[in-house]
C-alpha cells in the first residue's frame, strides 16, 4: 500500500507515497477512515507522493469535510510535491482546504 | 480493486474494431473523397486511438495516430485534399499501426524505420512538420486546432459530469482536462456538491463534474472531440459563452415565442453537446437541455465483450451436460417411474434451450470477415492495374464464430483468384462492351442448416476446355473422359492444379484453390463452381451454421451406431432380400424408378457378413449425386455435440467427429459426401485392377 496510518496520544499521521488512485482508492479510503476515528488529529504528509487521481482527491476532500464536522484538526504537511499541486489547481478544487505550498514549512 | 493489465487487454481488443472502422473509412472515402462524414469517421478513429493509447501506456502508437490524425484534421478543416495518394498513404501507416497492435501482444515486431519513413512522407504530404510537442506529449496535444488560435478566439462554456463509472473503465478525466487546456486558456471549476460523506462513498466512483469556461479559437467539434471516448458515459454540454441553458431560459421569459425558441434552443444545445458522437445520442430530451445522460438508463450496455475461450467452454460444458441429459434420459426411460420421467423431460427441455442458447452466443454476423476484404481489393487492384468494386450482400447473416474464423484463407484465396485470372484488364473489358471498372459480389444467406457464401466477379469465365487439357496434361483425369462443366470446373480444386502460366504473386501456384477445397471440407461444407464464358464465375461456399451440433440421423449397424448429417438426407427407405435379387446384386435400388447406387456400410467398414432380413437404407443429396447408405436400423432423430477423435484419428476423414450416446455408447459421426468421393475411388481403382487391394482397409462397395 502507497500509504501508512501511525497513531499516538490522539494523533493520527498519514503517509503516502507513490500513486495514490483507483487502483488503491478502497485501501485509501479505509486508512482515512481510520484516522477520522483514531484521532483528535489528522496529518497528512504527501512529501513522497507522486500522484492523487480524482477517485483520492475526491476521498481526502470528503474526509476533510468529515473531519471539520467532527471537530478534528485536519492538516497537510508542507511541502506538497509541485505535480499533485498543480495537478489540484489544474482540476478546478479552488475551495480544496490543503495550502498547496510546495516549500517546507 | 483496479487491474491495469485488464484495461490494456480491453483498449487492444477495442483498439483492432476501431482499425477495422479506420479501414472501412479510407477505401469508402478512396471512392468518395469528398465525403465529409468519411473524413469524420477516419478522423474520429484515429483520434480514438491516440487518445485511448496514450491512456494506457501505448505511447507510441498515439504519437504515430496523433500525426496522421493531424493529417486528417486538414481534410477536415478543408486544408487538405484527400487523394489517392494520401488514401494509400494512410492505409499504409494503419498496417504501421496494426503491427503495434500486435507487437503489443507479443507477436512480431514493429518496424519503427518504417514508422519513421511513414510520418517523414505524410510530413511531406501535409507539409507539416511533426512538432515535438507532439512527439512526447500524444495524450494531452491536440489535432492542429491550436495551430492558428494565437492565444485568442471565442469563449466556450462546458458544462462535463464523467458517468460514474468512468474511472472503473480506465479513463481519467484529469488528461481530458489537460487535453482542453491544449485549446486555449481553460478555467475550471470543481463541482464537489455530489460527494457523499466519506463512509458511503464509493471510492472507485468519480462524484465529481466540471464547469469550465474555454478561450479558443477552435470550434465546438474539435472541443466535442476531446471527450469522443467517453462520450457514452458521461453529461456534456459545450455551448458558446452566454447560451447556457439558464441563460436561454431568463433572456427569453416573457417572450410570446419562449417556450417555442426555448426548445429550439435546447435542441441546439443537444445537438452541439453531441456533435461529433453517435447519431443515436443526438435526439437529446427537451427535458435534459444539459445533454446527454446515457448511464441515467440502468442498463447503458447492450453487449459486453467476453474472451473467445470462455464461450468455449461454456459451450463445451453445455456439451457435456447435454450427454449426462441423455443418460438421464435412458434411465428414466428404465425406470418408469412418472416423478423420474417427469424430471427428466424437463431437464431435457432446459438443456435443448441451453444448447440452443450457447450455440446462438457463438454467432457472429460475417462483416467483418467480408469487410476486411476491401482492403485487399484495393491493394490488389492497384498492383494488377485493374479497376475492382468490391459489393457486399448479406453482411449480417451470422454464422458459428468457429466457422468464421477458418473462413477468411479460403476467402482470400478465392478473391485473389478472381482479381488475378477472372477479372480482365480495363482495356479489355472495354473492348468486351463492358464497363471499365469489375465487380467481385461477396454474399452471404442462409439455406436451412446452412450458410451459403458466394464470391461472384464479372470477369472472363473459366475456359472450360483449358482447365479439361490442363487436367489431362496434369494426369488428373484420363484423356477420354467424358466430364460434365460441373465436373471440370470441380478440377480447379484439385492439389497442384492451376491453368495459370505464369506465376504471379498473387496467384497461380495452384495452392490457393486446394487450401479451399480442404478447409471448406474441413468445415463438412462443400463447393460449387458456376461460369459463364464472358459473363464471370461464381463460388458458392455451402456451409454449418455451426461445427459444435449436429442435425443427425442415428442408425445401428450390428453393435456399432453411427450419426448421419440430417441436413443431406432425403429419406428413408426399406431394402428387402427381393428388392437385392432384383438388382442382380448389384449395389442399386430402385426408388420409384429412379436407380440410386448405395453403400452397404456393414461392408465398408468390413463387419460380419451376415446381414439381416430387412436392411434400411438413408437416401442422402451429395456432390455425386443421390447415394445410398444400407444399414441394419435407423432408430430416429438425433441432435448431438461433436466431439473431436483426437490428434491419433485426424487423418481419418470420413468420420466427421463422434459422439457419446445416453447409454454412454460412442456414436462415429460420418461425412456421406467423403464416403462416396471414397468409394467411387476405390470402384475406379478396382477398375483398373486393384479391385482387391482396397485403400485403408475399406471396400469398394458401390
Amino acid at each position: 500500500m502507497p500509504f501508512t496510518l501511525e497513531q499516538s496520544a490522539g494523533l493520527c499521521e498519514i503517509r503516502a507515497s507513490g500513486a495514490i488512485n483507483i487502483a488503491s482508492a478502497a485501501d485509501w479510503k479505509k486508512c482515512l477512515l481510520d484516522a477520522l476515528a483514531g484521532g483528535a488529529e489528522i496529518r497528512l504528509r504527501l512529501e513522497m507522493a507522486s500522484e492523487l487521481d480524482i477517485t483520492a482527491l475526491q476521498l481526502l476532500w470528503a474526509a476533510e469535510r468529515e473531519a471539520r464536522a467532527l471537530g478534528t484538526r485536519f492538516t497537510v504537511v508542507s511541502p506538497i510535491p509541485e505535480e499533485i499541486a498543480i495537478t489540484v489547481k489544474d482540476a478546478g478544487f479552488e475551495k480544496f482546504p490543503i495550502p498547496l505550498n510546495t516549500k517546507a514549512q | 480493486m483496479i487491474d491495469d493489465e485488464k484495461f490494456r487487454r480491453a483498449f487492444l481488443e477495442e483498439a483492432r474494431d476501431v482499425v477495422v472502422e479506420l479501414e472501412a473509412a479510407l477505401l469508402a472515402l478512396n471512392d468518395s473523397p469528398e465525403d465529409g462524414d468519411l473524413v469524420g469517421r477516419a478522423f474520429r478513429a484515429l483520434h480514438t486511438l491516440k487518445g485511448s493509447g496514450a491512456m494506457f501506456g501505448f505511447d507510441e502508437l498515439a504519437a504515430f495516430s496523433h500525426n496522421l490524425e493531424n493529417a486528417f484534421d486538414e481534410v477536415r478543416n478543408h486544408r487538405l485534399a484527400v487523394t489517392s495518394a494520401l488514401i494509400n498513404l494512410s492505409l499504409s501507416a494503419l498496417d504501421h499501426i496494426k503491427a503495434m497492435l500486435e507487437e503489443a501482444v507479443g507477436r512480431g515486431v514493429a518496424n519503427a524505420a518504417a514508422g519513421a519513413e511513414l510520418l517523414e512522407q505524410l510530413r511531406q504530404l501535409t507539409g507539416k512538420p511533426e512538432s515535438e510537442a507532439e512527439k512526447s506529449t500524444p495524450a494531452v496535444a491536440h489535432e492542429g486546432a491550436l495551430a492558428d488560435s494565437g492565444g485568442a478566439g471565442a469563449d466556450w462554456q462546458i458544462h462535463f459530469t464523467p458517468g460514474p463509472d468512468l474511472m472503473r473503465t480506465g479513463a481519467d478525466p484529469f488528461l481530458l482536462l489537460r487535453e482542453l487546456r491544449q485549446l486555449g486558456n481553460l478555467k475550471v471549476s470543481a463541482n464537489l456538491s455530489a460527494i457523499p460523506p466519506i463512509g458511503e462513498l464509493d471510492p472507485e466512483r468519480c462524484y465529481v463534474g466540471w464547469e469550465m469556461v474555454l478561450t479558443t479559437s477552435a470550434g465546438r467539434e474539435a472541443i466535442a472531440d476531446v471527450f469522443i471516448f467517453v462520450a457514452d458515459s458521461c453529461e456534456l454540454t459545450i455551448a458558446p459563452s452566454g447560451e447556457t441553458a439558464d441563460g436561454i431560459a431568463a433572456a427569453e421569459k416573457g417572450s410570446e415565442s419562449a417556450t417555442e425558441k426555448r426548445r429550439e434552443k435546447s435542441a441546439e444545445l443537444a445537438t452541439a453537446a453531441v456533435a461529433g458522437f453517435p447519431a443515436s445520442a443526438a435526439a437529446a430530451p427537451e427535458s435534459k437541455p444539459w445533454g446527454r445522460r446515457s448511464y441515467d438508463t440502468p442498463d447503458n450496455a447492450s453487449s459486453i465483450r467476453v474472451p473467445a475461450a470462455k464461450l468455449d467452454q461454456f459451450v463445451n460444458l453445455v456439451g457435456e451436460l447435454v450427454t449426462v441429459q441423455a443418460r438421464l434420459g435412458e434411465l428414466a426411460a428404465r425406470r418408469e417411474d412418472a416423478d423420474v420421467a417427469a424430471v427428466a423431460e424437463e431437464i431435457e427441455r432446459l438443456t435443448s434451450a441451453l444448447r440452443e442458447s450457447s450455440i446462438n452466443i457463438r454467432m457472429l454476423p460475417i462483416r467483418g470477415t467480408f469487410e476486411r476484404f476491401r482492403r485487399l481489393v484495393h491493394d490488389l487492384a492497384r498492383d494488377l492495374h485493374k479497376e475492382v468494386e468490391l459489393a457486399i450482400e448479406g453482411a449480417d447473416t451470422e454464422l458459428d464464430k468457429s466457422v468464421i474464423d477458418v473462413l477468411n484463407d479460403p476467402l482470400m484465396h478465392l478473391i485473389r483468384n478472381s482479381m488475378d485470372h477472372g477479372i480482365e484488364a480495363p482495356e479489355a473489358r472495354l473492348a468486351a462492351g463492358k464497363r471499365a471498372s469489375a465487380t467481385i459480389r461477396l454474399s452471404a444467406r442462409h439455406s436451412g442448416a446452412n450458410v451459403l457464401i458466394g464470391i461472384s466477379d464479372d470477369g472472363g469465365g473459366i475456359d472450360a476446355e483449358a482447365v479439361r487439357e490442363r487436367a489431362i496434361e496434369k494426369g488428373l483425369v484420363a484423356a477420354d473422359a467424358q466430364l460434365t462443366e460441373s465436373q471440370i470446373f470441380s478440377l480447379i480444386l484439385a492439389p497442384g492444379f492451376s491453368t495459370a502460366r505464369q506465376i504471379t504473386d498473387v496467384s497461380g501456384r495452384g495452392v490457393g484453390m486446394d487450401v479451399v477445397r480442404r478447409t471448406v471440407e474441413g468445415l463438412r461444407g462443400t463447393i460449387e463452381i458456376q461460369s459463364q464464358p464472358d459473363a464471370g464465375t461464381t463460388v458458392m461456399l455451402r456451409l454449418p451454421l455451426t461445427l459444435a451440433i449436429i442435425d443427425g440421423l442415428l442408425v445401428r449397424v450390428e453393435k456399432a451406431y453411427f450419426v448421419l448429417p440430417l441436413a443431406t438426407t432425403l429419406e428413408c427407405i426399406e431394402l428387402t432380400r427381393e428388392d437385392i435379387e432384383r438388382a442382380n446384386g448389384k449395389h442399386v435400388a430402385n426408388v420409384r424408378g429412379q436407380i440410386i447406387p448405395y453403400i452397404r456400410l456393414r461392408e465398408y467398414f468390413r463387419m460380419a457378413r451376415e446381414r439381416p432380413e430387412r436392411e434400411q437404407i438413408m437416401v442422402a443429396e451429395t456432390e455425386e449425386g443421390r447415394f445410398g447408405f444400407v444399414v441394419d436400423e435407423v432408430l430416429g432423430d438425433h441432435q448431438t455435440v461433436i466431439k473431436n477423435l483426437g490428434r491419433f484419428y485426424r487423418h481419418v476423414d470420413l468420420v466427421s467427429g463422434a459422439t457419446i450416446l445416453g447409454n454412454g455408447t460412442v456414436a462415429l459421426i460420418l461425412d456421406p459426401q467423403r464416403l462416396v468421393r471414397e468409394a467411387i475411388r476405390s470402384l475406379a481403382r478396382g477398375a483398373a485392377g486393384d479391385a482387391h487391394s482396397p485403400p485403408r482397409g475399406r471396400g469398394a462397395a458401390v
